[in-house]
């Protein structure tokens, strides 16, 4: 029984009260304020930011349209940056959040890298610095509440469920509306399924989503990490055979010379191991 | 590199005289130990250009160039023990010294980068074996072990403990077969590391075989090491060194290099990334650089008997095959990155300052061995 959240953009209307909700709930302090030529504020993620609204101005069937993106961790069904993480510091939990072990980290950063939505965000400030992100509000969920940020939104477009039922929602939307939306839903089979998942009026590429494959970012890398008992018995086996070999031809052709050798200490202590 | 300098043809090996080429490996050992303290106390915030779009920097692109360079060791013991080439046996020890100096290195920088280095131990204790990270660590901690083992009789001779020389070298073959299985098993687990990211690595970069890859070119990165070892040791110690050593290592850098550019451009190929080397915008660019300048001139340079056997080529054909390998390193970890849109990097100062003094710790380290342990296997004789 795994949850998550399903967002209707196109219910969204940027007031960010998901945002201020989710730095009250967690504790999170304030950034410095930059204009960075919008109302989007701050330009990304952060260790203080971990839900952020992007504003987005598109173009959409000849007319100009603001379309605003709640952005958080995705919380993936196989999460890269669990597949990386040098101490195994990130896990999957089987009610959907992507989890978090700060007593484990050793800040190697190596889960920003894997992950494909730039969510994991360092502590830079800090001289012992650590990762944070979304946890989905875990520990809201244990209580038996939702998120603090689908708790704040006015217009319902942050739905918090069990992700089979939040699809079929999804699905029942796009099929009752079909002018109203673009028939992905983002989330439903990117790199291999997410927790959260959104629906759209426009292309989601236009809205800084990454246009993304099906299949998790880690497979590649971990068909090859799990042959690496297999590598090691090969390597040493085939280097200890050839070792062998090559002493034995090496030594029968030092016997049928053996009358012609002569004293050379460095040679004989070599053939001695 | 211009230890080389130092004493000339005919060394003066008692002197205490420091060389002005010892003098700035110490200075720069010690304003990187002042850096790197510096950054440890307070933190990466202000003592680095890092952020969470570029997080990581010339710290770990200098590690992972290191890492490859330091395959001087396993290569080395392997053409020497495992494959009895018994000719190469006088560049063995400055090549496997040139390892140990190297991995070292890798650890101290591998710390400065960790947010909680106070954790560093930690992937002792919490295991995921998904991580290449992981798989690493690992490596690089027990070979750097192996390595202790196996210089450990430039010491012993040194200090006329022969029976401790001989202990060792019992167990030379399984110390050996041991380092290259590790060996295989981290250099090409550093491509794989790169696996985990299709989706920031250019394509150009970006491929199934980045594992198979990164092993090839740690080969011929350790060669070139050890050429570059041999040559400085040799002259460090007042000998002249066999033109048909260098050669000979000159010759199996050129195969591997072929064999790495074979591999590369045929992946290109497969891939049908060809038509992305001819786009020449910077990121060709690079890749041209990489390849064609620094590995396959090289290689030409290395296959041709009439150049290969000359000294200066030697150098050149060796530094370039370096400096490509570290290329390559440095793009798949900043310049083939694909950051958001505006995100920059340069280095802080201290990030350099901490960089270099860790290398210069390393050159030093390697320096001081060279001079004052059996360098090589008869120097004990040298009386």
């Amino acid at each position: 029984m795994s949850r998550g959240m399903l967002i209707d953009l196109t219910k969204c209307i940027g007031c960010r009260a998901c945002q201020a909700a989710c730095k009250q709930w967690n504790e999170l302090s304030a950034e410095t304020t930059h204009n960075g030529g919008s109302y989007q504020n701050p330009p990304r993620f952060s260790d203080k930011t971990w839900t952020l609204v992007t504003f987005n101005e598109v173009e959409t069937q000849a007319k100009f349209a603001w379309v605003f993106a709640k952005r958080q961790c995705m919380h993936c069904e196989h999460p890269a940056c669990a597949s990386v993480c040098t101490v195994g510091a990130l896990h999957k939990t089987a009610e959907g959040p992507v989890l978090y072990d700060a007593g484990k980290c050793i800040g190697c950063r190596y889960c920003q890298y894997a992950c494909p939505f730039g969510v994991p965000s360092f502590e830079w400030q800090n001289t012992f610095s650590l990762i944070r992100k979304c946890t989905m509000c875990a520990n809201r969920q244990a209580e038996g509440l939702e998120p603090a940020c689908a708790k704040a939104c006015p217009t319902g477009a942050i739905r918090f469920g069990e992700r089979e039922e939040l699809l079929a929602e999804a699905r029942s939307r796009i099929a009752a509306q079909p002018e109203g939306y673009i028939n992905h839903i983002y989330g439903e089979d990117e790199v291999g399924g997410t927790s959260i998942m959104y629906m759209s009026a426009v292309p989601f590429a236009q809205l800084g989503f990454p246009e993304l494959g099906d299949q998790p970012v880690t497979q590649a890398a971990e068909n090859i990490m799990q042959q690496t008992p297999t590598i090691a018995i090969g390597v040493a086996a085939v280097a200890s055979g050839l070792y062998w070999v090559l002493k034995r031809r090496q030594q029968q052709a030092t016997a049928k010379t053996a009358e012609a050798a002569t004293d050379k200490g460095t040679k004989r202590e070599g053939e001695k191991s | 590199m211009s230890v080389v300098t130092y004493g000339g043809a005919s060394p003066a090996r008692r002197s205490v005289a420091i060389s002005p080429t010892l003098a700035a490996l110490i200075l720069l050992t010690l304003a990187g130990f002042v850096a790197s303290v510096w950054r440890l106390i307070v933190g990466m915030g202000p003592t680095t250009a890092l952020t969470d779009d570029y997080p990581w920097g010339i710290w770990i692109g200098f590690d992972f160039g290191l890492i490859a360079f330091a395959g001087a060791g396993f290569t080395m013991t392997t053409i020497v023990y495992v494959l009895g080439l018994e000719r190469f046996r006088e560049a063995l020890r400055p090549a496997v010294l040139a390892g140990l100096c190297g991995y070292i290195a890798v650890l101290l920088l591998l710390v400065l980068d960790l947010g909680r280095w106070d954790r560093f131990y930690h992937f002792l204790i919490y295991w995921n074996v998904h991580s290449p990270l992981f798989e690493i660590s690992w490596c690089v901690l027990l070979y750097t072990t192996v390595l202790l083992f196996e210089n450990s009789p430039q010491l012993f001779e040194r200090l006329g403990r022969h029976g401790l020389v001989r202990l060792i070298h019992q167990y030379v073959i399984p110390l050996v077969v041991i380092g290259l299985t590790l060996s295989s098993l981290h250099q090409s687990t550093l491509g794989t590391l790169y696996l985990n990211m299709p989706y920031r690595l250019q394509t150009l970069w970006y491929s199934p075989i980045l594992s198979l890859l990164f092993f090839v070119s740690s080969i011929m990165a350790g060669l070139s090491i050890a050429m570059i070892a041999y040559m400085v040791a040799a002259r460090l110690r007042g000998r002249s060194a066999k033109p048909a050593i260098l050669s000979g290592l000159a010759t199996g850098v050129a195969w591997v290099a072929l064999v790495y550019v074979v591999l590369k451009v045929g992946d290109l190929w497969l891939a049908g990334e060809l038509p992305a080397l001819f786009a020449f915008d910077r990121i060709s660019g690079l890749m041209w650089l990489e390849l064609g300048v620094l590995a396959v001139l090289p290689m030409l340079l290395f296959f041709v008997p009439s150049l290969r056997n000359r000294r200066s080529v030697q150098w050149v054909g060796a530094v370039m095959i370096l400096c490509g390998v570290l290329l390559n390193r440095f793009n798949a970890t900043l310049f083939a990155q694909l950051a958001p849109a505006g995100a920059t990097y340069s280095p802080h100062i201290l990030e350099w300052l901490s960089t270099i003094g860790v290398l210069a710790a390393a050159l030093l380290a390697w320096y001081l061995g060279v001079r004052y342990l059996a360098a090589f296997e008869d120097s004990h004789q040298e009386g």
